[in-house]
């Protein structure tokens, strides 16, 4: 089989965030790399390579997986987490991915930057930023950050508007916002953003844990579709609007990462490579190789993680002739495992799935109930190396 | 047709955010976008690394003295081109 070249990088530089919205992604136990006395071999390794303490990949190391993953063909980086700014690095790691020549996008909450470090992220190269908001106003937001955030968000995007960094605002859509939607694009537009990301939560990490309290009803799901198709028809030309529909109540699945493989590599804080930023978590059969380890072209090319789903030799029935199968490459791998156990399966959300019940008893019970608040388990840090708040 | 509208006096540049750049995996020029690539064809391409300040109708006499084309013809590509970049926001004309 022919490897594609991937075209972009997901740099997940720290864990460590202070926002605890209880939709993160990240994974709800993080793998440590510290040793605890019965590890040997490359756990132990892992550690004596860092300096951070808490088995986060150095400057140095982070700054070679920016060039090599540059000369396998990369030419997108996103710095993320976590929060990217918990990390005192970032401007070093941004510097040496535009000497890379990549384009540099930071996906951050925006805690943890004032005036001075936004114009140093400019000069040093940053060519977007992607500053996420939890709902329009304080009172809901900073709720469901379970911190006090939203009006320092709000300075944060004018002091990037003032520093002239292209602005993109990502807003996690779950039952309690989701109403909020027509607010949210108002905000957008009074904030000059270039770009709003209006994406319903995915259930992985975080979210799969607080799936019933974070699932919107099929009436809200109906009413936000028509307010976002109507407001990128007002705001064409003027703020590009990306919707991303909540895939449980579609009947096709996802193209997930548009194939196994194919485009996106994601390292993690630890410095494993990982073809989707949930995988590490979700599909713990599979092991991941790591950059301290390995270099990261034999890690695309060869490795076990990275050619398990890739292509469409791998697909059971009911993908394997299916005339979709290099249309929606049979879902999601994560979302396979999570639901049914097993991550080769079809992506129970396709209508030929046979576990497509699993994903149908999780509508019943959400549209079928009246209670509309549920509580959700805030994120926590993992414990490694606690940051103030 | 709605690229005809662009007028000889328009100066495209790109849209903020934009970045043109030589794939160094093809050799061939690419516009990078927050989370988008567009692969540029030829065209596109002479296209875009005029967009200097320089307005359409200089774009248009340049590229057609470089390749001895018609003019006429030359110019509905470049509109055509253009009007396209500018609807998908990588483009944008003043």
């Amino acid at each position: 089989m022919r490897v594609p070249r991937p075209y972009a990088l997901l740099a997940e530089i720290t864990y460590q965030c202070p926002l605890h919205c209880p939709y993160c992604s990240n994974p709800v136990t993080v793998k440590s790399a510290v040793p605890s006395g019965e590890h040997i071999g490359p756990t132990a390794l892992r550690a004596a390579h860092t300096t951070a303490g808490n088995g986060e990949l150095t400057t140095e190391e982070w700054q070679r997986v920016i060039r090599e993953a540059a000369a396998l063909g990369v030419l997108q980086i996103g710095f993320s987490g976590g929060e990217p700014l918990a990390r005192r690095d970032l401007v070093e790691l941004i510097r040496a991915a535009r000497e890379a020549k990549l384009y540099t996008n930071l996906i951050t909450s925006g805690i943890g930057v004032d005036h001075d470090r936004v114009r140093m992220l400019r000069d040093a190269g940053l060519d977007s930023i992607q500053l996420s908001f939890q709902s329009d106003r304080s009172s809901l937001a900073d709720e469901i950050a379970g911190v006090r955030a939203h009006d320092r968000k709000l300075d944060v995007a004018a002091k990037i508007r003032a520093a002239g960094i292209p602005l993109s605002l990502n807003f996690v859509i779950h039952r309690r916002n989701i109403d909020r939607l027509p607010q949210m694009i108002d905000l957008t537009e009074a904030l000059g953003a270039e770009r709003v990301e209006l994406a319903n939560v995915q259930f992985y990490g975080w979210a799969f844990r607080n799936r019933a309290a974070l699932l919107p009803t099929r009436e809200q799901v109906d009413r936000a579709r028509d307010v976002a198709t109507t407001a990128k028809a007002r705001l064409a030309g003027k703020i590009a609007i990306f919707y991303v529909f909540p895939d449980y109540y579609e009947a096709r699945p996802k193209p997930c990462l548009n194939g196994w493989g194919q485009r996106y590599l994601t390292v993690n804080p630890i410095g494993d490579v990982l073809p989707c930023p949930t995988a590490s978590s979700a599909i713990p059969d599979l092991r991941f190789e790591n950059v301290r380890e390995s270099a990261l072209d034999w890690i695309w090319q060869e490795s076990e993680s990275f050619n398990r789903f890739r292509g469409t030799e791998w697909m059971p029935e009911p993908c394997r002739s299916c005339p979709q199968r290099e249309i929606d490459f049979g879902g999601c791998r994560c979302q396979a495992a999570l639901l049914t156990g097993t991550a080769a399966n079809t992506d129970p959300v396709c209508e030929f799935s046979p576990n497509r019940a699993v994903v149908d008893a999780v509508l019943h019970d959400i549209n079928s109930s009246s209670e509309h608040m549920r509580e959700w388990t805030y994120r926590t840090n993992p414990s490694a190396s606690p940051i103030s708040v | 047709m709605r690229a005809t509208t662009i007028s000889d006096l328009a100066r495209p540049s790109l849209a903020k955010g934009v970045r043109l750049q030589i794939d160094s995996a093809t050799g061939k020029s690419v516009l990078l976008y927050p989370e988008g690539i567009v692969e540029l064809n030829e065209t596109a391409h002479e296209i875009l690394s005029r967009c200097d300040g320089r307005t359409l109708g200089e774009i248009v006499y340049e590229l057609a003295e470089e390749y001895e084309a018609d003019s006429n013809a030359l110019a509905a590509d470049v509109r055509d081109t253009l009007s396209d970049l500018q609807r998908r926001k990588l483009v944008k004309l003043t």
